[in-house]
């Protein structure tokens, strides 16, 4: 059964999950070929200054892309549960409600795991043939929250899309802007590394509450 | 008596300040199909989501199979076959997938039930759902019910979108599977005709308030319309066992469960009817019309 459940989750966001694998590599090509017309351009001696004594980070550019792969896996995952209430669909298999919630969310956030892993993968391979191990782990460091804030950013936008509530969705959302501000504190290379164990709890903190809000349609909350 | 396989004791439900109904009782009986009727916004699906367990009532419960409503346990849900209003399937499944993905949840999956009615459709078992036509869709979604064999089924408004020649599939197909099959049906629709070949008993809804509920045989039996002229019909009064009467230029239209002679009986004294009265039986449609009037 629960074979089943994650075959309709995967027929949702197959689609998605290989674009986003597709944008992901595109972003990281275009950020290696910049990287690498830099080293033509500068010369590998200023961009070691620039990494090591200015504090730049160099792939700067990838710091909104895993929230919006978060928001976006969410969405094609849950608001074609939301049209027409077809929720009540799912709601309906022969499971608790219980593990029908916790089964797709759980199936979107190791799909999100999945994808950002392999980003990662590419990105320090890269870095490892490049650069001393001391920056890549630095970098690692930098990724890390904005990739987490990708993760906190599917929990949260799954939780607003099982709402029922149209004045709650605002709610929540304004709930998920501001938690989602404590990704980006600061872009300073390796500013979260005491805190990042702390951080990587609040997706998985935040994931149940899309059960919440699917607790709340099951007794007909409604605007 | 048969054992009841839904049973709902007064259920009371309101929408902000909108009673839509209190005390509202009623249970089906194991291999009886019952058909809510009421026009639109009396609480059709209001009653639906309740008994699915999609709605919290204000007060009263529902029970399926013993349990309350508000949660089934997996072994009841596997025994329920639930139509949404709308024929609302997952439309990003196409035919066949959505027949393997159903058959993993149910142990007494009939993939030659479901198949037998694809069959009908003459169409690519490839082709996605969201690309059908509602006709179509009815069909995917009446398949997987019968496929499912369950032993209740929940129908909110099957006719919803259908051409006619589609309603009659539908109604021909379920009445003969239920009635072979021994199934308890309750079903909803606002089209009464179709309604009239498939049920056995009916629950005819208007706002607030259950108006009739009886086995639709007994009904149109018992439930007629009279047509006579009268001197006074503005004495008619129409909660004394009088349903909806209308006089236009002294021709007097009614509806009633009495029969024509207590009728007589009842109107002899102050209304002054001045012809014979004329007695007609009645389509289950124009009975829904004499218990709850055109508007």
């Amino acid at each position: 059964m629960i074979k089943a459940l994650l075959f309709k989750e995967w027929k949702k966001t197959k689609w998605f999950a290989i674009g986003a694998f597709i944008a992901g590599v595109i972003l990281l090509t275009y950020l290696f070929l910049k990287l690498g017309r830099s080293f033509r351009m500068v010369g590998l001696e200023h961009l070691w200054d620039v990494i090591v004594n200015r504090d730049q980070f160099l792939f700067r550019d990838l710091k909104f892309f895993p929230p919006a792969v978060g928001f976006c896996l969410a969405l094609a995952q849950f608001v074609p549960e939301m049209v027409q209430k077809r929720i009540k669909l799912s709601l309906h298999l022969p499971l608790s409600n219980r593990k029908i919630v916790f089964t797709m969310l759980g199936f979107g956030m190791t799909l999100l795991m999945i994808i950002f892993a392999m980003h990662l993968l590419i990105l320090l391979t890269f870095s490892g043939i490049y650069f001393p191990v001391e920056i890549t782990a630095s970098m690692i460091y930098t990724l890390l929250p904005w990739y987490i804030a990708g993760l906190a950013a599917y929990a949260m936008m799954s939780w607003i899309c099982l709402e029922p509530s149209w004045k709650r969705r605002i709610f929540n959302t304004l709930i998920m802007f501001a938690s989602l501000q404590l990704f980006y504190l600061t872009d300073f290379p390796g500013a979260y590394s005491f805190v990042v164990l702390s951080v990587v709890i609040i997706p998985f903190y935040v994931l149940p509450f899309g059960y919440l809000s699917v607790q709340r349609f099951k007794v007909g909350i409604q605007d | 008596m048969q054992q009841a396989i839904v049973e709902c004791k007064n259920l009371t439900h309101y929408y902000g300040k909108r009673c839509i109904y209190e005390n509202l009782n009623f249970e089906i009986p194991k291999g009886r199909i019952l058909g809510l009727l009421g026009k639109n916004g009396t609480g059709k699906t209001t009653t639906i989501n309740i008994l699915n367990g999609y709605l919290q009532p204000r007060s009263g419960e529902c029970l399926m199979f013993g349990e309350s409503s508000a949660n089934l346990s997996p072994e009841t849900k596997q025994k329920v076959g639930l139509l949404i209003e709308g024929h609302v399937q997952y439309s990003f499944m196409n035919i066949s997938e959505i027949e393997k993905f159903y058959s993993a949840f149910y142990p007494k999956w009939r993939k030659d039930a479901y198949y037998e009615l694809m069959k009908l459709l003459k169409i690519d078992p490839k082709q996605k759902i969201s690309r059908m036509s509602c006709g179509q869709r009815s069909q995917v979604a009446l398949g997987l019910i019968l496929a499912q064999d369950p032993e209740l089924l929940i129908l909110d408004d099957f006719s919803m979108g259908l051409d006619p020649g589609y309603r009659m599939l539908f109604v021909d197909y379920l009445s003969e599977y239920a009635k072979a099959e021994n199934k308890t049906v309750f079903v909803t629709s606002h089209i009464i005709q179709d309604m009239e070949r498939l049920i056995d008993d009916c629950l005819i809804m208007d706002y607030g308030r259950i108006v009739m509920q009886k086995p639709v045989s007994e009904l149109l039996e018992s439930f007629k319309r009279y047509r006579f002229t009268c001197e006074k019909p503005e004495l008619l009064d129409n909660s004394n066992h009088i349903y909806n009467s209308v006089s236009i230029k002294g021709k007097t239209e009614l509806y009633s469960l009495l029969s024509k002679n207590e009728l007589e009986k009842l109107l002899s004294g102050n209304v002054k009817v001045t012809n014979s009265i004329q007695e007609e039986s009645l389509s289950l449609e124009e009975a829904f019309i004499g218990l709850t009037g055109k508007y």
